[in-house]
């Protein structure tokens, strides 16, 4: 179902998104166009900024404090807010973060995590499925990516979890790991903002729960050999998101 | 909300624009001064502690991981906040299978939002502007349109709850959209 239907005015149906009046369908929808056009995010965006104001008199009331417990259990942060030193490779990446990264290259991530309505992420009872979703992890379980995988329209969007500008001279490459075969190149993903992969057919016939994916740090323009031939620094099964 | 003052609104911009450069400290504080505003809304739209609760966990698991993306030249940081805790508070909202029953007179129970005078002298410039466009609304379509955003509900339920068509209920609602524009651009 299109969002646009019988609106006239298209920034209508942005200002009809952040109220909040649309179907679960239509929110997919706006929310979408705003994923792959800038116009469409900017004006969701001034929208947001125009009706926003409308909570303010809410009456706040503080949340239980296990809230706060279960969201640094969720981030596998200490409730102090501390988290447990990371020991590896991914050391680097938040000396990497400290040399700052660009707000421009951020907004797009704004884009995702505002507008990509979880509903759209979840399997339709009664429908084929229609995404599938993994969660890459370094070795010690702490998240790096997100990917999930929208097969109707034969694409993955892959998300870090804390973005970080890549080392230099180095790239990250992502693999399909079909169970007992070799591993497929998906393609180049950026350690900074969400990357969007076209799937071709070879691929997603292959994606499946008996799949896994990985992350290998390549060089710049990725494996020279066509197999991964840096550190494997994630990986994560693939299932019904 | 008693976060309108100025300064608080600065400190929340610098907790967030922190929390995305991975600073823990700061994502703590971020969630000391701004959870209750958000669980507040949380449970305003979904009117159930527990799921609130959890579009709570949900919301600042989001914000952590993509606090990096928020540009304060964009929008503030309680803008981005209230934003991300409506849109997962509407997420889920879609989610249930059987939506609540409507309650007749639910519009009319919408509570008056406009804060008292004593709270006024609280409430941000941009709150004042908006709730004075607001004010030239017909009264009911300015009910309809708080009420499709504290509840979150679709233009269906809008119609079906407040008994009128629902292609009434859009010209409603978007009309005075259009009106609130104008109205806060002018």
């Amino acid at each position: 179902m299109s969002a646009s239907g019988d609106n006239e005015q298209p920034e209508l149906r942005f200002a009809e998104y952040v109220l909040g009046v649309l179907d679960a369908d239509e929110r997919a929808a706006v929310a979408h166009e705003a994923e792959t056009r800038a116009e469409a995010a900017i004006a969701l965006q001034a929208w947001q900024r125009r009706l926003m104001p409308l909570a303010e008199p809410i009456a706040a009331l503080a949340p239980a404090p296990y809230v706060w417990a279960r969201i640094c259990d969720a981030l596998q942060m200490n409730a102090s807010g501390r988290i447990a030193p990371r020991r590896n490779l991914w050391n680097d990446l938040r000396l990497w973060r400290s040399l700052g990264v660009g707000a421009l290259a951020m907004s797009l991530v704004l884009a995702f995590v505002l507008m990509m309505p979880l509903a759209a992420r979840r399997t339709r009872p009664g429908n084929r499925i229609e995404y599938m979703a993994a969660t890459l992890q370094q070795t010690d379980g702490v998240a790096e990516w997100t990917a999930t995988m929208d097969l109707r329209h034969a694409r993955m969007v892959v998300v870090p979890a804390t973005p970080a500008p890549a080392p230099s001279g180095r790239a990250a490459e992502l693999w399909l790991i079909p169970a007992g075969e070799k591993p497929v190149a998906v393609g180049m993903i950026a350690l900074d903002r969400p990357t969007t992969i076209a799937l071709n057919s070879a691929l997603m016939a292959r994606l499946g729960p008996t799949a896994m994916l990985a992350v290998s740090l390549e060089p710049a323009g990725g494996s020279p050999t066509g197999e991964p031939s840096g550190p494997v620094v994630a990986k994560g099964a693939i299932g019904a998101a | 909300m008693s976060v309108a003052s100025p300064g608080e609104r600065a400190e929340l911009d610098r907790l967030l624009l922190l929390s995305g450069r991975g600073d823990q400290k700061a994502f703590a504080e971020l969630y000391k001064r701004s959870s209750a505003m958000l669980f507040g809304v949380c449970l305003r739209m979904l009117r159930d502690r527990g799921e609130a609760e959890e579009v709570l966990q949900e919301t600042y698991t989001s914000v952590w991981r993509y606090a990096a993306s928020f540009d304060a030249a964009k929008a503030g940081a309680i803008t981005w906040l209230v934003t991300l805790s409506r849109n997962k508070a509407i997420d889920r909202l879609r989610q249930r299978r059987v939506q609540a029953p409507a309650d007749p007179g639910a519009l009319e129970e919408v509570l008056d939002e406009r804060p008292t005078p004593a709270a006024d002298a609280q409430s941000s410039q941009e709150y004042e502007r908006l709730a004075r466009c607001m004010d030239q609304l017909e009264p009911q379509h300015r009910r309809a349109v708080r009420e499709a955003f504290f509840t979150g509900a679709t233009y269906n339920e809008l119609a079906v709850r407040t008994h009128v068509p629902l292609g009434t209920m859009k010209s409603w609602i978007r009309r005075s959209l259009m009106q609130l524009r104008t109205c806060l651009e002018s």
